[in-house]
């Protein structure tokens, strides 16, 4: 079922009340909380969304049907969830007086939304912003610059609580028009610049290193330093896998012990 | 005393400062995955926060860059996420610090003196954040296990009840912080640290090199995330005109 929800209308946007809109950011900070591996983010959404019905007059049958269309499995990214929670709580209030059987849409809005944000999320921040952001803290940590590093990601912390906040209403506004968000050329645009900013920084995170280096006269630094790098891309090759940093420790340690020996 | 420990192995812990690491731990936690995410768990930030703790960012720094590179290429979503460094960079740092062993960058670490014993802290955390890999696992199986109670919530529509689940299992993201970070910071001041002496001197030698492969390391599993084709000419652009302009500004540098 499909119900023809679509506003293109001139009417005036519509506003989240702005207590539910605190509640639902709130809340939406923690939707990963209880991640699990059967149904991911199920309990976390279910538990985001549940201000808008505490809002509302008790009914066991329906409270009963909204718990069942939020705890299948469920999956986003969770910086840009809030577009998602936002058109939630509208389609439900569009969709209140409906036949239940209506209210199931949701449930397919919610999975195909989702999915298209997660993979939207993953490649601009945990592909794009994340090693962007690492290696700019990382190139501050080179310069000594530590309070830098703090002021990096505090100003990191407030953007993605704004995102989080606006979106929340954007959502709400759009409703299932969602969907043409998604296909903004922007999104890629955005992911592209971030991406490419992470290899700048990457490549400036080298340069200062090896400058540092010579600079400080620890000999064996600068032949170390392209070692490693070679082993850093090396190993996935020759594993056929990707190795966690944390294994990438003991690996390095090994090298150095045959480098001690070679030497 | 464990009697098949040499002597002066394992330290008396400062029980106050051991709740405040641990504290500080399961606020990470928390911020790692279940709250709000801003990365200050991650380990450069963790790390400084807690040599700040203590009156020494410095050696939050020295733990934390390294560490922080060689992990960069770690993605903290759903089914891939491994290990828990953020309990064991607040461990590898407040535990060197209450041991008493201070430690410097690498830029300005002697290879003969303080870099060995920074290449054992971070290895100490790398094993540490492997084992807290197991405990990051169960905590979401028990998730599992309380998200299947709230099923019942889909008959009786009894909303306290999911609630109560969610805010159970965010507790438990925190108390698992809290007791990684107490019993990592337990290993690496009264064991990791003082074991560093009863090293044989090969090894200690080949400790002062691990700090130095380390960066390079993280790089490179960045390249091969990106692509080498793909990322060579952007990283070679940031690479020679940082060299060049940190040769031509030396003066700036730290």
């Amino acid at each position: 079922m499909n119900p023809d929800l679509t506003r293109k209308s001139p009417e005036p946007a519509a506003r989240m009340s702005r207590g539910l809109q605190w509640s639902l950011w709130l809340r939406s900070l923690s939707l990963q909380a209880s991640w699990n591996h059967q149904r991911m983010q199920n309990l976390g959404l279910l538990w985001n969304v549940l201000p808008w019905l505490r809002r509302k007059k008790r009914h066991i049958n329906r409270d009963r049907l909204f718990c069942r269309r939020y705890y299948g499995f469920f999956n986003t990214n969770p910086y840009l969830a809030n577009f998602l929670i936002g058109g939630l709580i509208r389609l439900e209030e569009d969709l209140a007086d409906r036949p239940a059987a209506e209210s199931e849409f949701i449930g397919t809005f919610r999975d195909s939304v989702g999915r298209a944000l997660a993979s939207l999320g993953d490649q601009l921040f945990w592909l794009g912003l994340r090693p962007t952001l690492i290696m700019l803290i990382c190139f501050s940590g080179l310069l000594g610059q530590v309070s830098s590093i703090l002021i990096i990601l505090g100003i990191f912390t407030v953007s993605q609580l704004v995102l989080r906040w606006l979106a929340l209403q954007r959502g709400y506004e759009l409703g299932m028009d969602i969907v043409d968000l998604l296909f903004d050329k922007r999104w890629h645009l955005w992911i592209a610049r971030t991406k490419r900013a992470g290899m700048v920084l990457s490549g400036m995170v080298i340069g200062l290193y090896l400058a540092q280096v010579a600079d400080t006269g620890v000999s064996p630094g600068r032949g170390m330093l392209w070692i490693g790098t070679g082993l850093g891309i090396g190993l996935p090759v020759i594993l056929r896998k990707r190795l966690p940093g944390e294994a990438m420790i003991p690996a390095a340690l090994i090298l150095a012990l045959l480098l001690t020996f070679a030497i | 005393m464990v009697p098949w420990v040499p002597p002066g192995l394992i330290s008396d812990p400062n029980l106050p400062a051991l709740m405040i690491l641990g504290l500080m731990a399961g606020l990470l936690a928390l911020d790692d995955t279940a709250l709000a995410q801003t990365w200050f768990g991650q380990p450069l930030p963790a790390a400084i926060l807690t040599g700040y703790l203590f009156g020494d960012p410095v050696t939050g720094l020295a733990v934390g860059l390294p560490l922080q590179l060689v992990l960069a290429g770690n993605l903290p979503v759903g089914q891939t996420f491994t290990g828990d460094p953020t309990s064991a960079t607040v461990a590898a740092v407040g535990g060197s610090l209450l041991a008493g062993r201070p430690l410097s960058p690498v830029s300005v670490a002697d290879t003969a003196g303080t870099l060995p014993l920074l290449g054992w802290v971070l290895l100490g955390a790398g094993l540490l954040s492997m084992l807290g890999h197991p405990l990051i696992q169960a905590e979401r199986r028990v998730n599992g296990i309380w998200m299947l109670k709230g099923l019942h919530s889909l008959r009786d529509g009894r909303l306290a009840r999911i609630e109560n689940l969610h805010n159970r299992c965010l507790l438990t993201a925190f108390l698992r912080g809290l007791v990684s970070g107490i019993l990592f910071t337990l290993v690496i001041h009264g064991v990791w640290v003082p074991l560093f002496a009863h090293l044989p001197s090969l090894l200690q030698t080949s400790l002062g090199t691990l700090p130095l492969l380390l960066p390079g390391l993280g790089v490179g599993t960045l390249i091969d995330r990106y692509g080498l084709k793909n990322s060579w000419h952007w990283m070679a652009l940031g690479m020679v005109g940082t060299f060049f302009a940190a040769r031509y500004f030396s003066g700036v540098l730290p």
